[in-house]
């Protein structure tokens, strides 16, 4: 009788755990449960989420490579709002989305439209790029750097030299700041190389205002489509796009180069990962916020050999390289950075944007402080 | 009221159309329109229901009217007059020149003219990115077009010239606009009758008089009603604008998309979509001044 | 009826070519770069053509756009005729609606779209179809609107019916014939629409071969370029092909019910 029950409570968690209300990884019964589990659901949901986005491409091959995870990608170049959108109006459909990767902002509009799950490292995540109860946390931030094609002389160094008449027609930023993160940001690195600072970024669009009248600054939306028509060659975006910003470039044939401007070093908040709380794949989202959260430093996809995937699940999952990892390859700061660094699991980081010799302190413009730059920008930004 | 038919041999002021008997109620002339209504009631007004209704909400989930207050202030007061003013400029550009191609078009073959046709709707269809690029390949710093004139001694961008503007965008604008105006118009080009021009010979008239008291009037109500369409082409574009001024030119369906589509701005959906309802009101008043200048020019010839 | 150009005809045209054709020979050139544009092959169409889903996709946009157009001649065509006889009091109203899909911008339509439709409705991907229908409504109606009233209807309306023939033939036989132009035009911007249509198919959540072009071209910038030059090629050879065909059966059929 006794032995009976023990083999009762041996037996596979799976079959009475509810994957979409399990808080935690240990509610499974362990990392190879949960990888069963997700494996049987077979699919992950992704939405805007692009491959050369802060090397996600790598973290989406290990899911579907090694763990055998099929991903379906809706709308890579979908925006934070259209994410939250999908949630609210794709309900009981298959198509609903899993997970969602989106600007801090939009937490505040996604109210009880997410699960509470706390992934194996916790801990290791900031206070303050986290929700208490596990609802929603960052993943990854980025710092503004300037990128150029490198046939443009003199190379700029700093943001403060762009105002030189041998960049007409060459400056650019990531679209309207009112609209895109990245440009938003991009004003405040010009604020604070002006002289201006987080809490006053004015001189940002005074400097704005000059390139413009002198016709250095191009009002284009600054990607690889427009780069390629030759409508800017130097930019302001985030670090982590600079690789495949330089690969792009190299195939039509031009060379990129990318460097932290001398005079600012400003980072953005977080994005942030959180799991829909009706999601049609409730293992498999857990699973990939185990993945991204993961901070091995181990194999690439690619690398895995036979031998490899013969190894029971959770081997395999210690030793895939973390998405905290991946994040780095692409050139972004991890969220666990400090303590990765602690701990010196940190993987090598992409060389694709070069460091110069002397750079300010960084700073990170708060929810606050870019809710009221962006409100001044509405009436200011048309006017520039 | 009068209805004014043309017909072949010029205008009748008549009581209305005589082979449909329908004496009887307004309603009962209704019936054959009926499954386009159910059609279009089910496909287009269900979903606007919902974007009316959120436009009268606030974040609260409570009516307000607040949304359309904030609508008029600003930058987005402004986004009236930058869109319906860059909207007029392009309705009136791709007209005339629409219409000049039409009319060297329509003196062609008829399987010329049916070639060109489907080219035009293939052009008209054009925008977004795929255009924007083609634009800045042609007409860019670095441009094919730009590169050859500098070859010939024109420096396209020595002065201010940018494409990055308003006056850019309405250039890139007409690249769908005018194949938009022959498309549409050709066919009321293609049915005057040639008699017409024979009987202002015939009856002494020059080229001008043929023009002025014949073809100008008998032409005027399609050019008026297809300019009205490029004027509400113009008025909702959104995705080749968006590439190409980078928030430097506050056009309604740009915010419209700031305020429900973005990656800055959050919580602000139902003043997007006050924006977008706000764009409809301004068509009714658009489609009133059209159909009131129609009238006039009616009661005129 | 072929008249003469004369040499502003000539002008106009020149310049107008030269407008049109000058991008797309721009974008052309970039979609035969290769080897890090060191030369000119189709390389970047080869490339897009293998790509997993190339063919599945652009399936799925031509049954949208046959649907689409098919729809459009059905709804729109026995709508408009009818507005032009004795429905003229409600032309204004239906005027004013068929205008209405233009002035919305998209994204606030396929919000509402997302949000009002059943999830049976939004389960199929055909829904695109009738939303298809909506959004060219503007350009269908103008040009049907302007055909027909640019032909004298009443006339043959009358001559028809004496003659015997019932509604129902009048239209199909005499009425459409003599559009033929405008009903081409409504055709043509309907396929063409449908072929090319984005935002609708991505807030819906939809594979179609605008959206999966856009997912394919993530990082390869000139196969982005080379898939956007062949659907612009592509969606034109279509309708040209369809423009060109040899008379229809219907004009047969005319001379059969004339007989």
């Amino acid at each position: 009788m006794i032995l009976a029950t023990t083999a009762l409570a041996a037996m596979p968690a799976n079959a009475a755990v509810n994957a979409s209300t399990a808080p935690n990884m240990s509610a499974f019964g362990g990392m190879a449960k949960l990888i069963k589990a997700a494996q049987k659901e077979g699919t992950l949901n992704l939405i805007a989420t692009p491959r050369d986005w802060a090397d996600y491409g790598d973290a989406m091959d290990i899911m579907t490579n090694v763990f055998g995870i099929k991903i379906v990608s809706d709308n890579p170049d979908g925006s934070s709002a259209q994410e939250i959108e999908a949630i609210k109006t794709t309900k009981n459909m298959a198509k609903m989305p899993d997970v969602v990767d989106i600007g801090l902002p939009f937490v505040s509009t996604a109210a009880g439209l997410f699960a509470n799950y706390k992934v194996r490292n916790w801990i290791d995540i900031p206070k303050a790029w986290k929700d208490p109860n596990g609802n929603w946390y960052g993943a990854y931030t980025g710092t503004m750097a300037l990128c150029y094609d490198a046939s443009v002389t003199p190379a700029p160094t700093s943001i403060a030299s762009l105002d030189n008449l041998a960049y007409k027609n060459m400056f650019a930023i990531q679209g309207d700041p009112t609209a895109a993160q990245q440009a938003l940001i991009s004003v405040f690195a010009v604020a604070v190389a002006k002289g201006g600072s987080v809490k006053n970024i004015q001189p940002g669009i005074d400097f704005f205002h000059k390139l413009k009248s002198k016709g250095i600054f191009v009002p284009v939306v600054a990607n690889a489509t427009s780069f390629a028509s030759g409508s800017f060659k130097i930019n302001l975006g985030w670090d982590y796009n600079a690789s495949g910003f330089i690969a792009q470039a190299a195939s039509i044939g031009k060379t990129v180069k990318c460097i932290y401007p001398s005079d600012a070093n400003v980072a953005g908040t977080p994005y942030v990962l959180a799991i829909n709380k009706t999601a049609p794949h409730p293992a498999a989202a857990r699973l990939w916020e185990e993945l991204m959260f993961s901070e091995v430093n181990g194999k690439l996809a690619s690398e895995f050999t036979a031998a490899d995937k013969a190894l029971p699940l959770d081997k395999q999952f210690a030793m895939a390289m973390g998405g905290q990892n991946t994040y780095v390859m692409g050139g972004a700061t991890p969220i666990t950075n400090v303590q990765m660094i602690r701990k010196g699991t940190k993987t090598t980081p992409a060389k694709a944007v070069s460091v110069p010799s002397k750079l300010p302190k960084s700073v990170l413009p708060t929810l606050a402080q870019q809710a009221t730059a962006t409100d001044l920008l509405k009436t200011a930004w048309p006017k520039i | 009221m009068s209805q004014v038919v043309a017909t072949r041999t010029g205008t009748r002021k008549g009581a209305g159309p005589r082979p449909y008997k329908s004496r009887v109620g307004s309603l009962k002339s209704l019936l054959p329109l009926l499954p386009f209504l159910a059609f279009v009631g089910y496909f287009l007004v269900f979903p606007l229901v919902f974007i009316v209704r959120d436009a009268f909400l606030g974040n609260d989930g409570k009516f307000t009217l607040d949304n359309f207050v904030e609508c008029f202030k600003g930058v987005y007061g402004h986004s009236f007059y930058v869109s319906i003013r860059l909207s007029m400029i392009s309705a009136l550009i791709g007209a005339v020149a629409g219409s000049l191609i039409a009319g060297a078009i329509v003196k062609t073959g008829s399987r010329t003219r049916k070639a060109i046709a489907a080219t035009a709707s293939v052009l008209a269809n054009t925008g977004g990115v795929p255009l924007a690029f083609m634009f800045m390949a042609a007409f860019g710093t670095e441009g094919l077009v730009t590169k050859s004139l500098k070859a010939l001694g024109w420096n396209l961008y020595a002065g201010s010239f940018t494409m990055f503007s308003a006056t850019g965008i309405i250039l890139v604008y007409c690249f769908f606009q005018i194949p938009l105006m022959v498309l549409i118009y050709s066919p009321a080009l293609e049915n005057v009758k040639p008699e017409l021009r024979e009987a202002n010979d015939s009856l002494g008239g020059t080229r001008f008089s043929y023009f002025t008291r014949i073809a100008v009037p008998l032409l005027f109500p399609a050019f008026l009603s297809t300019s009205l369409l490029l004027f509400a082409n113009s008025f909702s574009a959104y995705a080749t604008a968006r590439a190409m001024t980078a928030g430097t030119l506050p056009l309604m369906p740009l915010l419209i998309g700031n305020l429900v589509d973005g990656n800055v701005v959050a919580n602000q959906e139902h003043l997007g979509h006050a924006m977008a309802v706000s764009m409809i009101g301004v068509s009714i008043i658009v489609m009133g001044i059209y159909l009131a200048v129609l009238r006039f020019s009616k009661v005129r010839s | 009826m072929k008249r003469k150009l004369n040499y502003v005809n000539y002008l106009v045209l020149l310049v107008a070519s030269a407008f049109f054709i000058f991008p797309i020979i721009a974008a052309a050139e970039f979609s035969l770069r290769a080897n890090g544009a060191t030369t000119h092959n189709f390389s970047n169409f080869q490339w897009a053509i293998q790509q997993d889903g190339f063919k599945t996709n652009l399936g799925v946009s031509f049954r949208l756009a046959i649907l689409t157009a098919v729809a459009v001649l059905v709804l729109m065509v026995p709508t408009i005729v009818y507005l032009h006889l004795g429905g003229a009091r409600w032309k204004r109203l239906i005027e004013f609606i068929c205008l209405v899909p233009l002035v919305v911008p998209v994204i606030s339509f396929a919000l509402g779209v997302a949000t009002a439709f059943p999830v049976f409705l939004q389960s199929t991907v055909y829904e695109l179809s009738f939303l298809y229908v909506i959004i060219s409504m503007p350009y269908t109606y103008r040009a049907l609107d302007v055909g027909l009233s640019s032909i004298p209807l009443l006339t043959l309306v009358e001559a028809s019916r004496a003659s015997g023939a019932s509604m129902r033939q009048t239209l199909l036989f005499v009425i459409v014939p003599t559009i033929r132009s405008a009903v081409n035009g409504a055709i043509f911007l309907a396929v063409a629409l449908s072929l090319g249509e984005f935002t609708l198919a991505v807030i819906l959540h939809w594979d179609t071969f605008p959206t999966w072009i856009a997912n394919i071209s993530q990082g390869h910038i000139l196969a982005a370029i080379a898939l956007s030059v062949l659907s612009l090629v592509g969606a034109w050879l279509v309708v040209l092909v369809f423009a060109i065909l040899p008379k229809s059966f219907r004009t047969n059929k005319t001379q059969e019910a004339a007989a």
